[in-house]
């Protein structure tokens, strides 16, 4: 289903063409190696761009433009692949056959692109520093308020502490300080050099053929004379660090958060069965932990696990009364320890499995999801096309469940304990 | 079963209305694995107040809500993981004013639809499990009670509203969950969960007709009439409280600000009347405004700003909400704007823009599945068929944007909730 075009040299277009939705959507990534010294630059990069450009100078006049585009959208992009950072911009459009008097939308909307991405707003040959700072102060709020959500921010901090020596423990948005020392001058050479070595990823979701979108992007980098560095290939876990951490807040609820590892990665045989481990304890309304730490013993009211493929790092997190933690911890310890003995019941394993295919299939039923699961996927190294890794999780067996079960070690904890304000 | 076709959007919706009352919508999507199915009862966290059996019941607040996570107990065990079983993902939601239940799935849609249709049919409760839900809907107030986005809405909610149920938490109190009983929950069950309360609508490749069937077979045959209860609450026209201001642990202050406005009652004058409020405030504050680029380059607020008209069944009020360093400015600004605009009026222009993009975001959120079929439901138990949005958008004048916001974005009728950072220096 997906084409991919070499349009330039270090610049790939992946194609999902489908007919069946109301609206199309087109990203825009630089791909780079996530690192201290450019996450910060690279998440605060895509916010810059999208103040203005040399034609269209400020956030007013481009949510005009847009609204002229029948609402169309032009938003930044920051997440992580494995060990890369992606950075860029997120375009959706409705389709041209829903636009009044037959007007063009797709046609306008890349060349809209192109003009956030190669003529930004300039002052002195930087960006302007009135626009750079306060795009500073919104990302410091940004990363800051991620205490706001304390299941997010306990999920946070424990990657931060199981991860120190790991891109996993870098943050996606990049660290305070860093972007506090940001300059317009040191955000432009960055700005250059992506444009002059970064790797560049698109991928369009929509009714148009691969070449009439290729025509439109063919002269992206045309008149740069770019030099890709290759990138590194993706790892799994280092164990470095770990143990027990806790932080207090006055909140009425404890945040448990628990890190595992193990070297099962979605660029190894068993990957299917390690993220059915992961579902027959913790997925959905039907894991383990659920099941007995919720509908049992009335501890929480959310509880569940999630697995890192690309990283090998399962956790397990819940919200609970601040003295139930060792309760919970050895609960989620017995579960685990039940799965590795073997102790999997047909109605567990066929939930896990069902939760697992259900997810897969849906995939492709946004524009959305469609480019969420694909521009990742193709950048992290896995084994297999998103079908053939359906039929290897159809084909998984308990015993091999249990024996992924067995590689998991568990590696960090973090408790964010509530005390009375 | 009629067949309504609505060609400028692509769409097609069949309705059936069954002997026994209840109503079927079905959207048909070829080509999609997915199917979404909602079924939904015309009764949420406000409806508390009713008869039944020619009895005057006042039920305790959250009660709606405890109901739902009850009705997932079936005779032969808790269901969901006959759902998971099959590989549909079932889950439901209580809001203010209804709840519903629904599940997804890409195969084996007919078992999955027979088992929505049967639990929540099936009232049963024990003491036992009752009691024990306590725990569990106890963790999931605490919860609530740490989000600053919870917190910021429920308190401006106290402070705008009078007599509106609105003012209460739909989870209710620890203290008002405890008076809860198995009869409790028959009983509004019985009174809010028949089918002429409720709506069965799916979105996906399914035969609308095998929909009705299945929901004819599974559900009680007789129709029961609508049971009476409060849904009108007298509201003085202006908020209870101007501001209320507390701290959490959040990093940077939060504010949500709404302006209280009459009740838009319900039916297509009520969605026209929603729809010029959410345009109003598109001219007034949305990000082509003069007002959010100023407030935006001044660093009074950020990305996370935004609002529209907010309804709920007997009530309706414009709220805007964001992190601010400046909660007041923010405030301040907006009513001194809308005096501005009013003064100034708002060109043809303008409003031709703001419907070419309100109507393409429109059209956007229709491939998901989602929102779909959420605003079907919504709309459909206020009295308006959602897909006739273009409609509206067309008869929708410049001056009806002024109107509103004349009458709207005024000191009297505005509130402030505002959640600041613990100022932990001062405590120590």
């Amino acid at each position: 289903m997906i084409q991919c075009i070499e349009l330039s040299e270090g610049v790939t277009l992946r194609l999902f063409q489908d007919d069946r939705f109301k609206q199309g959507c087109l990203s825009l990534q630089f791909v780079r190696p996530m690192s201290r010294q450019e996450a910060a630059l690279n998440a605060l990069l895509p916010n810059v761009l999208l103040r203005g450009t040399a034609k269209t100078p400020d956030l007013r006049s481009i949510t005009l433009r847009l609204d002229d585009l029948y609402g169309a959208s032009v938003g930044p992009l920051a997440r992580r692949a494995g060990d890369y950072q992606l950075s860029g911009l997120f375009c959706g459009f409705i389709e041209d056959k829903y636009a009044q008097n037959g007007d063009a939308v797709f046609g306008p909307m890349i060349a809209f692109l192109k003009e956030i991405l190669f003529m930004p707003r300039l002052e002195n040959g930087a960006f302007p520093e009135a626009v750079v700072e306060s795009e500073k102060k919104n990302l410091i709020a940004t990363i800051e308020s991620r205490m706001n959500d304390k299941r997010a921010y306990a999920a946070d901090t424990l990657m931060r502490h199981m991860c120190s020596t790991d891109s996993y423990g870098i943050p996606r948005l990049g660290d305070k300080a860093d972007v506090a020392a940001i300059t317009p001058r040191s955000l432009y050479a960055h700005y250059e050099k992506l444009l002059r070595e970064g790797r560049v990823e698109l991928f369009y979701v929509g009714s148009a053929g691969a070449e009439t979108v290729a025509d439109h992007l063919r002269d992206l980098f045309a008149g740069h004379e770019r030099k890709i560095a290759p990138l590194p290939a993706q790892t799994g876990f280092s164990n470095v660090g770990g143990g027990q951490f806790e932080e207090t807040m006055a909140v009425s609820q404890g945040k448990l958060a628990i890190g595992y590892y193990s070297p099962i990665t979605q660029r190894s045989e068993e990957y299917a069965a390690m993220h059915l481990c992961s579902a027959v304890l913790g997925g959905g309304m039907t894991g383990k932990l659920f099941v007995k730490v919720r509908e049992q013993m009335s501890l929480c009211y959310d509880i569940g696990a999630v697995y890192y493929s690309s990283k090998g790092i399962m956790t397990v997190s819940a919200g609970i009364d601040s003295h139930m933690k060792d309760v919970v911890e050895q609960q989620v310890e017995e579960q685990i320890a039940a799965i590795c003995r073997g102790e999997i019941s047909e109605t567990e394993m066929e939930s896990a499995r069902q939760l697992l295919l259900s997810a897969l299939s849906g995939v492709d039923d946004t524009p959305g999801n469609i480019e969420g699961y694909y521009a990742v996927q193709a950048l992290t190294g896995g084994l297999l096309s998103r079908e053939e890794y359906m039929e290897a999780v159809a084909a998984c067996t308990p015993e091999k469940v249990a024996q992924a079960a067995k590689t998991l070690r568990k590696h960090t904890v973090f408790f964010l304990k509530g005390v009375a304000q | 079963m009629i067949e309504k076709v609505y060609p400028q959007l692509g769409e097609t919706v069949f309705w059936e209305t069954l002997e026994n009352g209840l109503t079927v919508a079905v959207v048909p999507r070829p080509g999609f694995s997915k199917k979404l199915c909602y079924f939904v009862t015309d009764y949420g966290a406000i409806h508390t107040h009713f008869t039944e059996n020619g009895k005057e019941i006042v039920a305790p607040a959250g009660i709606a809500h405890y109901l739902e996570h009850k009705m997932f107990d079936m005779p032969e065990g808790e269901i969901s993981g006959q759902f998971a079983a099959i590989g549909a993902d079932v889950n439901a939601f209580t809001s203010y004013d209804m709840t519903a239940y629904y599940f997804s799935c890409t195969g084996q849609f007919e078992k999955a639809l027979s088992l929505l249709l049967r639990f929540v049919s099936t009232p049963y409760f024990t003491e036992e499990s009752v009691e024990k839900e306590q725990g569990i809907i106890g963790q999931e107030i605490e919860m609530n009670a740490d989000s600053p986005d919870t917190a910021v809405f429920e308190r401006l909610m106290g402070c705008m509203y009078e007599n509106h149920p609105i003012n209460t938490p739909i989870l209710g109190t620890r203290k008002s969950i405890s008076e809860i009983t198995p009869e409790m929950l028959y009983t509004c069950h019985k009174a809010f969960y028949s089918p002429e309360n409720m709506l069965l609508c799916v979105v996906g490749d399914v035969d609308p007709v095998t929909v009705c069937e299945m929901a004819r077979e599974v559900l009680p045959k007789e129709k029961k009439e609508k049971t009476p209860r409060v849904d009108h609450w007298e509201e003085p026209a202006t908020v209870l409280r101007h501001s209320t201001e507390t701290e959490m642990e959040v990093a940077m202050p939060l504010f949500q600000l709404g302006f209280k406005c009459p009740d838009p009652g319900r039916g297509e004058e009520a969605a026209r009347q929603e729809f010029v409020a959410d345009l109003a405030c598109e001219a007034l504050f949305g990000e082509s405004s003069d007002l959010y680029l100023r407030m935006y380059e001044e660093g009074i607020i950020d990305n996370s700003f935004g609002g529209g008209f907010e309804t709920v069944a007997g009530m309706g009020m414009l709220s805007v909400s964001g992190d601010s360093d400046d909660p007041e400015a923010v405030r301040k600004a907006i009513i001194a704007e809308a005096e501005r605009l009013c003064a100034e009026g708002i060109s043809e222009e303008t409003l031709l823009r703001m419907k070419r993009s309100a109507m393409g975001r429109r059209i956007r959120a229709l491939d998901s599945f989602n929102s779909f079929i959420f605003r079907i439901c919504a709309y459909y138990f206020s009295g308006f068929d959602y897909l006739h949005f273009p409609a509206i958008y067309e008869r929708i004048t410049a001056n009806e944007l002024t109107e509103f916001l004349r009458t709207a974005v005024r000191e009297e009728n505005c509130a402030i909730s505002v959640i600041r950072p613990i100022n932990k220096e001062e405590k120590k």
